[in-house]
Formats: structure tokens, sequence, C-alpha cells
């Protein structure tokens, strides 16, 4: 059981290639941290870092309290699950799980113990006696996670574990993994770039760009108050519709106006933008997929709701909803409506936006006005 | 001759199975093994014994027999008497035959791929020892280098590689020097890279879970005939070096895939000199800070952009410029315009490049 704490860690390659930038996160003992963004912007780079596979250019690495930058990664108890894994193919399962022991010279009585205690956990102790051709893809998934649990480390570190499974297999092994960690209770850091995988596992999610946090939070919290246009962007999936509006500042209420649509902003919102000095501005108005009625289809009052016109440009079934893809102001947006919904393509539609769930971001520095 | 410890593993195992103990001398009475049960023979005894010309002699209650090696011969004893010891000393004797013929066989193969990388081989007597060590010549191979930081001499990286990369699958391992293991990978066809890069990306990353070590791994092209393999080895030397150049970021680099690094390392020294001195003169900016390199990448990489660019280093578009100009002033080229920055991004390249040779001292 371990907690981490990474102060100001920055990483930049001899070439001048900057990997991560003034990283700062405080990991406490049993969490399932997340780090998720697109590639390149430096969560492998991190992780490897923290398992002293690279080294830290500048700032401090501390487990449990003790500063690691220079201990060697074979001495830091930390056992890591890649993307890349293989299966040693002429050992059977048990070998397959006590090699990495044994080339550690530990006593075989005690990677024996080891061994079948991790095979418990992953439920493979039927499977000890089969060679890899013999298991199913999540079989060996499993086993390749086993190699890890038998060292019985302090953190376990994850880098797209999931990535080279279908998608079936994929949400499959989202849940075992979740359950072990439950069982096991240990500190995980988990690297994905799979927003879906992020929001389901994690007990906090890191979402990085650039080699740059931009917000460390719980998935709730950053699905719900992102603090940028980008966590906005990245987190959900489809992801959040972001059109141009202009602030309009009457006393101590504002709109803002999308597409000659006038959008009442409620008291808080409308504070922030009065308080920002957005009067007249041009702002980025963000509203995600299901804040958006088909008001044929559901009740939205529609003195409060603002409503827009489109027609239907493609619309995809998906059993439980249907999303229906249009514009407004030449700007693509997508609306997760009801399945029971009539609407075609080619139709025109009238859309209701929720203004409570209205964000708002500022369009030169990208960052939140309100939430 | 195989390891004691082999030897050992072997006799143990058979005396589990059979009850009969096992001791190991060479021809002069010295011990070299014995099972946890056996007591070695008097060494007068066993020195006689191994000048006579008889294969097999009963002394006491313990049968000796020899294991006749190229080099040597060794004695072995058997505790007990009677046929079925008899027969299991002769059983423990073949056993340990075969085990110095498979373990000769590994080191010869093994010094034949070293020599042959190194163009060590006659063409003639490539196909000729080959043929002897039964290793298939027209199979499509590669060589994947993998160099590993900070090796440590038990040979954790190669007794994992060695189980990934096995002979069953057509694939040996070998090494020319203490710090990298060479990998002669067999792929289905010639143009499979994405089994190679597969396979490079696979070494890598269980070095680095398995036995966490520090690994990078870089390939050469694939060759359909064995005689060719040096060229592959060369290949992947060579990517290995542009990548630590040029690609520090990267773990696994290809031959095929070296980009303007591959042009830049292969110009000579003193012409990469003239090339800075042409661009900077005398003020060579060797050592850019951080922040100013930092600039200047995100720049290009944001082709040229300052808006995009102020925006992506969360920097006011004015201190973007500053930065501009103070470089401009210092090195007289401004990045804003496509010729200077293209010049600038191959200079701090060729620099790489110089600093890279220095620390080999060329």
């Amino acid at each position: 059981m371990a907690s981490l704490s990474l102060e100001h860690v920055c990483k930049t390659y001899p070439n001048g290639f900057k990997a991560v930038k003034d990283f700062n996160l405080e990991i406490k003992d049993k969490e399932f941290i997340i780090f998720v963004g697109p590639s390149g912007c430096g969560k492998s780079t991190t992780l490897r870092m923290i398992a002293g596979l690279e080294d830290i250019t500048s700032g401090t690495l501390k487990i449990d309290g003790k500063v690691v930058n220079d201990v060697e990664p074979k001495d830091r108890d930390i056992a890591m699950v890649f993307q890349n894994y293989a299966l040693y193919p002429h050992m059977t399962v048990y070998d397959n799980m006590a090699f990495g022991l044994k080339l550690r010279k530990v006593p075989k009585d005690q990677i024996d113990k080891m061994v079948k205690e991790a095979a418990k956990i992953l439920d493979l102790t039927q499977l000890l006696d089969r060679k890899p051709k013999a298991l199913s893809g999540g079989q060996r998934q499993r086993v390749a996670m086993g190699r890890a649990i038998v060292r019985n480390p302090k953190v376990f570190l994850m880098d797209e574990p999931l990535s080279n499974l279908d998608a079936k297999l994929r949400v499959q092994m989202r849940s075992e993994i979740a359950k072990l960690h439950q069982r096991l209770g240990t500190t995980i850091i988990y690297v994905t770039h799979d927003q879906t995988e992020a929001m389901t596992l994690g007990t906090r999610i890191v979402v990085m760009k650039d080699g740059v946090v931009q917000q460390v939070d719980t998935p709730q919290h950053l699905y719900d108050d992102p603090c940028n246009l980008f966590v906005a962007g990245f987190m959900g999936s489809p992801q959040m519709n972001f059109v141009d509006g202009v602030i309009k500042v009457n006393g101590d209420k504002a709109v803002v106006t999308v597409a000659g649509v006038d959008i009442r902003l409620e008291d808080e919102k409308a504070k922030a933008v009065i308080d920002g000095g957005y009067d007249g501005k041009t702002v980025t108005v963000g509203i995600r997929p299901e804040n958006i009625a088909d008001l044929a289809e559901e009740d939205m009052p529609e003195a409060d709701s603002p409503v827009f016109s489109a027609k239907i440009n493609v619309r995809e079934l998906l059993g439980a909803e249907v999303f229906l893809y249009f514009d407004i102001a030449d700007t693509p947006f997508i609306a997760r409506v009801n399945p029971r919904t009539t609407a075609q393509v080619g139709d025109t539609v009238r859309f209701a936006f929720d203004t409570k769930k209205i964000h708002l971001f500022d369009k030169e520095t990208e960052k939140t006005i309100a939430n | 001759m195989v390891s004691t410890q082999i030897i050992k593993n072997c006799l143990e195992e058979l005396t589990s199975i059979t009850k009969v103990e096992f001791c190991i001398q060479d021809a002069s009475g010295a011990l070299f093994t014995e099972t946890s049960g056996a007591q070695a023979t008097d060494a007068d005894i066993v020195a006689n014994f191994a000048d006579s010309t008889v294969d097999s002699q009963i002394i006491g209650d313990s049968y000796l027999l020899k294991i006749d090696d190229e080099e040597m011969t060794y004695i072995l004893t058997a505790i007990g008497t009677g046929e079925y010891t008899l027969m299991i000393a002769k059983v423990a004797v073949s056993e340990i035959r075969n085990l110095m013929t498979a373990y000769k066989e590994k080191y010869d193969r093994n010094n034949f791929f070293q020599n042959l990388l190194l163009d060590n081989l006659l063409l003639v007597d490539i196909h000729n020892r080959a043929k002897k060590l039964h290793i298939d010549v027209q199979v499509p191979r590669a060589i994947i280098l993998v160099e590993i930081e900070n090796n440590e001499s038990d040979n954790i990286a190669g007794d994992l590689l060695g189980s990934i990369f096995t002979p069953h699958n057509g694939d040996y391992l070998t090494e020319v020097d203490e710090n990298s293991i060479i990998v002669i990978k067999a792929v289905r066809n010639e143009d499979d890279y994405e089994e190679l890069n597969k396979a490079a990306t696979v070494a890598v990353d269980m070095l680095n879970t398995e036995a966490m070590l520090k690994v990078r791994a870089a390939y050469g092209t694939i060759v359909s005939d064995l005689k060719n393999l040096s060229k592959s080895y060369k290949e992947a030397k060579m990517a290995m070096d542009v990548g630590k150049i040029f690609y520090a970021e990267k773990r696994v680099m290809s031959y095929n895939e070296l980009g303007i690094g591959r042009l830049i390392y292969q110009l000579p020294s003193n012409l990469c000199n003239v090339f800075i001195h042409e661009i900077f003169g005398d003020n060579i900016p060797y050592d850019l800070d951080n922040e100013t390199l930092n600039t200047i990448n995100a720049f290009l990489d944001n082709n040229l952009n300052v808006s995009e660019t102020s925006r992506k280093l969360f920097i006011h578009r004015n201190t973007l410029v500053y930065r501009i100009e103070k470089l401009q002033k210092s090195t007289g080229l401004d990045i804003r315009n496509f010729e200077d920055a293209m010049l600038f991004r191959i200079s701090l390249m060729v620099m790489n490049y110089l600093k890279y040779l220095d620390s080999k001292d060329y």
C-alpha cells in the first residue's frame, strides 16, 4: 500500500522535446488514478517516470514520503502491466506467472504460494497447467495481470492494458480490473486515451494535454464542471457541442445570443459573465448532446428554453438512444434523444437547450467562465 | 562444458524419480557435482578407473561409468548395486552426454551468428555451417537490437528474451557486446514490418515490466537470405544511434523511419561544423535554455502560428513575439519566416549530432 507525490515533475529529452511540464499530483493510498489525454500528451511518460524507466529531468517523486528519483526501477516495489505483453509460449500459465519471480531468485515455495494466491484472485486456478495457446484473449490478459500481481507490489502501473483487446472483451476486462482494485486494495495508476475507461474505472482522473495537467478531479466533477474547453470536449462521448455566442448584459441579467436566439443565463452564470467583463464579447457556448431535447418528443418549458429549428443531416439509431446530427449557425451539433423520436434525415426539428446545463468558455484563453 | 548447476539439476531430477544417488568427478577425482545423498568416490580409485580401458566398474556398493567428452573424461558414480542401478547409471550417462551435445550445438550456433553478423564468415562457409547447425537459409529475417541501460551480470534480459523468442519459432538470440542483445527474428514474409515492430515493442515492454530494465530497441530491414543478415544488423545499429541522437523520446526505432536524422547522421563532422558556422557565425547557440528551446519547438510544431503557439504555451502572444525577436537578435534567424525556421530546425538537429560525436570522442 502506498501514497505517491509528484512535485513539479518535468521531462525534457536531450533533443529539447518537453514531454511533461510541471506535473503536480498527490495520490492517496488505495486510489485508482487515471491519466487520460490524447496521444503524445505525456501520460505514458509520466507513468514511466514513476516506474523509473525514464529519468526525471526536474522535480521530485516520492513514494510513501521517500524521494525515489534515483532509486532503481526494480527497487521501487512497483509492478506494471503494459499494452504489449507476450506470454511465454512454451510455458504453462503457472510458469508464466512464476517466471519473473524465478528471475529474481525468489525461493520455490514462496513462488508457489504467490502464484496460487494470484491465480485465485484472477480465477485462473483451473488453468494453471494450460499453455497460452489454449487460453482465450481474456484469460491471456488475466495471466499478464497475474504476472504483476504475484509481486505483491505497493503500486500498480497500467499503460493502456486493454487497448489490444476487442470491444466486447474490453468491457469485460474493465469490470475485472475494477473488481481487482477492490480485492487488492492497492494504489493503481492507469493510463488510457479512452475516456469511457477513465470515467468508469477512476476514483480520480488526471486530464493531460501537451505535457500539461489540465484538471484533476472525480469523473462526475470533470464531466459536470470542466475547467476549460479541452476538458469539456475530451470528456463525454459524443463530445460536447460548441458554438460561438455573444454576451449581452442588462443590469444584473445576461443573455448569450447564438444564431439570433437569446439564451437567458441563470443568475450564477450571469454574475460570472458580468464580473468577467464579457458584455458584448464573443464566448464559446458548450452544451452536451443529452442536454438538447427534441421538442416533438420531450417536454421542456419553452418560456425558459431557447428553441432552435434545424434540419437533420444524419440520424444514428443506437438501440437505447438516437443521435441526431444537425447544424446551428454553420456549426455541427449532435443531440442524444429518445429512440421514440420520429425525426428523419431532411426533417426540420425544433430543439430546446437545457439552459441550466450550458457551459461558457473564454474564446481566447479557452478557460471556463461558468459551468 | 555445461554448467555444474544444469548437470546437478538433471541428476537431482533423476534421483527423485529413481531413488539412485549420483556423483560426478573429473578424471583426477576432483568433485564436479553430486546429489544431496551421494558421497564422492575416493580420488585415487576414480583416477585409476579413468586410466583403465573399461567403460564401467563396480567398486564396493557403487557403479562407476565413464562420460567421454571431446576434451575431458568425467566419471559418474551411481550408489547401489544390481541391474537396476546399472541401468539407471547408463540412463544418467546418456542424459548427460545429450546435454553436452545440445549445449555445444547451441554455442556453436551462437558463435556462427556472431561471426555472421560481424562479417567474419566466407559465403561458402555460411551455407555449409548453417546446414550443419540446422538453420534454414531462405527464411525472411531481421535483426532487432535491444540495448539495455545498466545491464547487470546475471543476464535476466537474455533469459527473458530467450523465453519469448525461441528457436522453435525460428528466432535466435546472440550478443556481441555487454549492453545489448541481438534478436534474430524470423518473420512470415519480406514486408511484414508490422510484425517486426510488434516484436520489438513486446521486447521493450516485457523487459520493462518483467525485469524493470530501461531498454531501447531498433530493427533493421527484413532480409530473405541468411548471408544478408549482417546488413540488417548494421541498419539496426544505425537506427539505434539515430534514435538516441534525434528521437530520444522513442523507445523503438525502425531503420525505415529515420527521417531527416538519417541524412544528418551520414554527414562528416567537419561539414556539420562548416554548416553551423555558416548559419550562426561565431554566436553558435549550443546551450539554448529550456524555455527558448521549448518555445522554438512549440512554434515550429504549430506551423509558425503565433496565436496557436502562445495558446499552447499558456503565454501571451506578445511574450512569444518578444522571445522570437530575442532569438533573432542573438542568432540572426527570424523563425517566423519559413526559410529561417527550416534552417533553425536542421541546425538544432546538426548541433545535437555534433554533441553526440563529442560525447563519443570521435
